[in-house]
C-alpha cells in the first residue's frame, strides 16, 4: 500500500485547486485576492507567479486540459479566463493574460468549471443563478446566458455531463437540479440520454431534494452520464439514476461532505468536514461506503514533522463518542492568563503547542487530528488516470493549507473499520 | 423633521426571491386532525406496551411517523410526553440495545425528540440527565451526522 | 442535579455538528460576507437552533449557520451570591471581548455569555482545538464559581468567628 503525499503549501486554507493539464503545475486560491500558480520544485511546490486581478476572495479555479486555459471566478462577482502568452519583454517567459468575462451578476461567483469541450465554462452565483459563458468571435469576448428558474438560493456547485450540453447544480435551497445549457451557436445537438429526448436551453432534466434538507454543497456526473451524486450538509450523499428510476441516499454517521468526484462508473470519492477522503462503490441497485483514503491507524507518511508523534489506539473511526473532562494544560493556561492577566487568548493557533486533547470526529493525538488533512478538505479532483479511464489518483486541497495526492486503491480492505457506517 | 421610520422597514420581507421556510420541505401529506388521531391511539398502544414491559416496540412505535411542520403541535406534544414516558422507564444498561436497535430514520427523530424535550426543561416529565444519556449513547451509535440531520432538517418535531 | 460530563459531552457533539461552516458571501448585501446566524437575512442557509440543558439553569442555546454559530451559555446561578458572582464574571469577560476573538460583546437574551464563532475563525483555529476551548471554559466557569462561593463562605465564617472571639 501506498502513503499519500502531501505538501505543505501554505499556512492559510487553500480554497480551491486545478493541475496544469501535464502535473507540472499548479493553480491555487490562498484564501486571498489572487490565484497562484505554483511549479514543482524538487519535491516541494514552489510559487511562480500570481495572476493578479480580483478583488474579492477567489472561490474557485479550472484549468482546461486541452486548450491549457485557467478561469477563475470570485466573490467580486467576476470570471477571467487567463491564457499564456510570451512575455514580450523577455520572450522565453510565458505571461498569463487575463481576459475579463461580463457576467452580469450581482452577488458572489462560487464554483466555475469549463465544459468537457472546452468551448463553454459554467459560473455558479450567490445571485441564485448560473452563467453559461461562450466565446463570441465577432465581439472578441466571452457572452454570458444566465439560468435562473427555478433556483431559488445560492448555487455552490456545478458539474458537466460529458455531452457538454447538460449541467448539474446544487444549491443551498436543498435541491440538485439538471439543467441543459443548450446554445445554438454553440452546441450541436446533443442525441437523446437518460435525462432526455430534448434539450432546449435552460430545461430542468431533473430535481432532486436532499432527504434531510440540507444545502446540496457538490454534484457530479459519473463518467458516463447516466448517474448523478450529490452530497448535501445533511451527512447524506444521494446518487440518482433516471434511467432505473433510482435515488439512493446513503446517510453517514459522519460530518457533512463537501466535495465529491466520480472514480469510476460504480465508485465515488467524496470528502469534506471530517478532514478524510472516502470511498463509496456500488450501482443502481445499492451503494455502500468502501472506506477512508486516509489510514488513520496505519503509519503516516514520513514527510509530516508530526510523523514521529504517538497516536493512541481506538481514537479512528468516524463518529466516535467524544470524550469530555479531559483537561487540556495548554488551552487551561491560556484560559487562566487571559483571566488573571488579561493576556490576549487565542485559542488553538496552529502555531501554539497541543496539549492533551481527545474527542472530535476523527480522533485527536498530541493536539492533531490523526488524519493527514488538520482541517476540512475544500476540494477534490482527479489526478490521474488508468488507460481504462478509471481514476487511479486523487488530489485533495483543504482549509488546513495542504495538498494531498491519494491512491485510490488504498482505500480498498479498509471495510472492517466502517462497520459503524449506517446503510439505508 | 423627515421621518425615519422607512429605516425601520424590512424591506426584504417584500423580495419575491425570498425563499420562504415552508417552501424548503414538503409538509406532511396527512391531515391535521387524522394525525392527532393517530398519536393519541399510539399513545394508549404505548402504555399498554410499557406495562407490559415491551420497551423496544413501544419506542419503535412512537418514532415512525412521527407528526411534522406546522399546525399539529398538539400532536408533537403527546408523542413527545408518550416518548418521555417510554425513556424514563428504559434502564440506563438497556439504552444502546434499544438505540441500536432502531432504524436510522427512527434514529434521527429520537435525536430530535431529545433537543425538542431539552428545549423544555421543568416541563412535566423533562428528565434532563435521563435525556443526556440518551443522548450520548445515540451518538455513540448514530455519530455526529444524526445530530447534523437535527440542525439541517426543517421537518421538526 | 446531574452530573457535569453528560452535559458537556452534549456540548461537545452538538457543538462539533454546528462547526461545518465555509466560506459564504452574502446573497442579500452585494460584496459583503456577513455572519449568516447575525444577519438572519436568508432563512435557508440558518439551520434549527438546538438547547442542551443540565437542568432549568443551566443550558446552552447552539444556534447554527452556514458561515457562522452562535452558541450561548445560561450559568448555574442558585441563589444570590453565584448570581452575583456569574454577573462579575462574564462581565469581566465580555468587557475584554476583542483578546478572547469569538467571544460576542453582549449575551443573546436569556443567556450569560454568548459566543460567535465564524467560517474566518475556524480557518485560522483548528476546530476541535476551538471545541476544546469552549467546554474548558464551561468546566472552569462551573469550578470557579462553585470555589469563590466557598472561599466566601470560609472567610465570613473566619470573620465572624474573629469578631465574636473578641467578645468571648
Amino acid at each position: 500500500m501506498s502513503a499519500p503525499d502531501a505538501y505543505n503549501i501554505a499556512q492559510v486554507p487553500l480554497t480551491a485547486h486545478a493541475f496544469s493539464p501535464d502535473r507540472s503545475a499548479l493553480a491555487l486560491s490562498t484564501n486571498s485576492n489572487d490565484a497562484q500558480i505554483y511549479a514543482k520544485d524538487g519535491y516541494d511546490w514552489q510559487p511562480i507567479s500570481t495572476l493578479k486581478q480580483h478583488d474579492k476572495l477567489v472561490t474557485s479555479i479550472d484549468w482546461a486540459p486541452t486548450t491549457d486555459r485557467i478561469v477563475t471566478c470570485s466573490q467580486d462577482r467576476n470570471a477571467y479566463v487567463w491564457t499564456k502568452e510570451s512575455n514580450p519583454e523577455s520572450p522565453s517567459q510565458t505571461i498569463w493574460k487575463p481576459t475579463l468575462v461580463v457576467l452580469k451578476i450581482n452577488r458572489a461567483a462560487t464554483q466555475v468549471r469549463w465544459s468537457p469541450l472546452e468551448n463553454k465554462f459554467a459560473v455558479a452565483s450567490g445571485a441564485r443563478s448560473i452563467c453559461i459563458c461562450s466565446f463570441d468571435e465577432e465581439m472578441n469576448w466571452w457572452a454570458s446566458k444566465q439560468i435562473k428558474k427555478p433556483i431559488r438560493s445560492t448555487v455552490l456547485s456545478i458539474d458537466w455531463h460529458p455531452n457538454n450540453v447538460l449541467l448539474a447544480a446544487g444549491s443551498a435551497d436543498m435541491k440538485a437540479r439538471v439543467f441543459s445549457t443548450f446554445l445554438k451557436e454553440v452546441d450541436k445537438k446533443p442525441p437523446p440520454n437518460v435525462w432526455g429526448d430534448k434539450f432546449p436551453w435552460s430545461t430542468v432534466c431533473g430535481e432532486y431534494s436532499s432527504s434531510s434538507g440540507g444545502w446540496v454543497h457538490t454534484v457530479g456526473f459519473s463518467p458516463s452520464g447516466d448517474a448523478m451524486a450529490f452530497a448535501s450538509h445533511d451527512s447524506t450523499i444521494t446518487i440518482v439514476y433516471p434511467a432505473a428510476p433510482a435515488v439512493i441516499t446513503l446517510k453517514t454517521t459522519m460530518l457533512p461532505y463537501v466535495t465529491l468526484i466520480w472514480t469510476a462508473e460504480d465508485a465515488l470519492i467524496a470528502a469534506g468536514h471530517d478532514c478524510q477522503p472516502m470511498l463509496y462503490s456500488g450501482a443502481s441497485t445499492g451503494w455502500k461506503p468502501v472506506g477512508s483514503l486516509d489510514d488513520v491507524n496505519g503509519p503516516r507518511s514520513s514527510n509530516f514533522s508530526s510523523a514521529s508523534s504517538p497516536r493512541t489506539p481506538g481514537g479512528g473511526g468516524g463518529g466516535n463518542g467524544p470524550a469530555v473532562g479531559r483537561l487540556n494544560n495548554a488551552a487551561f493556561n491560556r484560559f487562566k492568563d487571559a483571566d488573571s492577566r488579561g493576556t490576549s487568548s487565542i485559542p488553538g493557533t496552529p502555531s501554539s503547542p497541543g496539549g492533551g486533547l481527545f474527542g472530535g470526529a476523527s480522533g485527536v493525538s498530541g493536539g492533531e487530528l490523526m488524519t493527514v488533512h488538520q482541517n476540512t478538505i475544500t476540494s477534490v479532483r482527479p489526478y490521474e488516470w488508468s488507460p481504462n479511464g478509471t481514476v487511479t489518483k486523487v488530489s485533495t486541497t483543504g482549509v488546513d493549507g495542504k495538498l494531498v495526492i491519494w491512491n485510490v486503491s488504498a482505500a480498498v480492505g479498509l471495510a472492517p473499520k466502517l462497520a459503524g457506517v449506517h446503510l439505508r | 423633521m423627515a421621518s425615519s421610520d422607512f429605516r425601520k422597514i424590512n424591506i426584504d420581507q417584500y423580495d419575491e426571491d425570498q425563499l420562504l421556510e415552508e417552501e424548503l420541505y414538503e409538509a406532511d401529506p396527512r391531515d391535521p386532525a387524522t394525525v392527532l388521531a393517530d398519536a393519541k391511539s399510539k399513545a394508549a398502544g404505548v402504555r399498554g406496551l410499557i406495562a407490559k414491559g415491551d420497551l423496544g416496540t413501544a419506542l419503535n412505535s412512537v418514532l415512525e411517523n412521527a407528526p411534522y411542520g406546522p399546525k399539529v403541535d398538539d400532536a408533537k406534544i403527546l408523542t413527545l410526553q408518550t416518548l418521555l414516558l417510554i425513556l424514563n422507564s428504559t434502564k440506563p444498561a438497556e439504552i444502546p440495545t434499544r438505540v441500536k436497535a432502531l432504524s436510522s430514520d427512527c434514529q434521527d427523530t429520537l435525536m430530535k425528540y431529545l433537543y425538542k424535550a431539552m428545549a423544555m426543561p421543568g416541563y412535566a416529565d423533562v428528565n434532563s440527565s435521563a435525556l443526556l444519556s440518551w443522548h450520548e449513547k445515540l451518538t455513540e451509535v448514530a455519530g455526529i451526522g444524526c445530530i447534523v440531520r437535527v440542525m439541517t432538517d426543517r421537518k421538526t418535531v | 442535579m446531574s452530573s457535569l460530563r453528560p452535559y458537556l459531552a452534549a456540548v461537545r457533539s452538538t457543538l462539533t455538528a454546528a462547526l461545518a461552516l465555509e466560506n459564504f458571501a452574502s446573497q442579500v448585501v452585494e460584496r459583503h460576507n456577513l455572519p449568516e446566524v447575525e444577519a438572519a437575512t436568508s432563512g435557508e442557509v440558518l439551520l434549527n437552533p438546538l438547547t442542551i440543558s443540565r437542568n432549568e439553569k443551566e443550558q446552552v442555546l447552539i444556534e447554527p449557520s452556514i458561515n457562522s454559530v452562535r452558541m450561548s451559555i445560561r450559568i448555574k446561578q442558585q441563589d444570590d451570591i453565584e448570581r452575583i458572582l456569574c454577573h462579575k464574571f462574564t462581565r469581566f469577560m465580555m468587557m475584554r471581548a476583542e483578546n478572547f476573538v469569538i467571544l460576542r460583546r453582549k449575551p443573546v437574551q436569556g443567556y450569560d455569555i454568548s459566543f460567535l464563532i465564524t467560517n474566518f475563525h475556524s480557518e485560522t483555529m483548528l476546530k476541535h482545538k476551538l471545541v476544546d476551548f469552549i467546554i474548558q471554559f464551561m468546566e472552569e466557569v462551573d469550578k470557579e464559581i462553585s470555589e469563590t462561593r466557598l472561599s466566601l463562605n470560609a472567610r465570613a465564617r473566619i470573620v465572624a468567628e474573629s469578631y465574636l472571639a473578641t467578645f468571648g
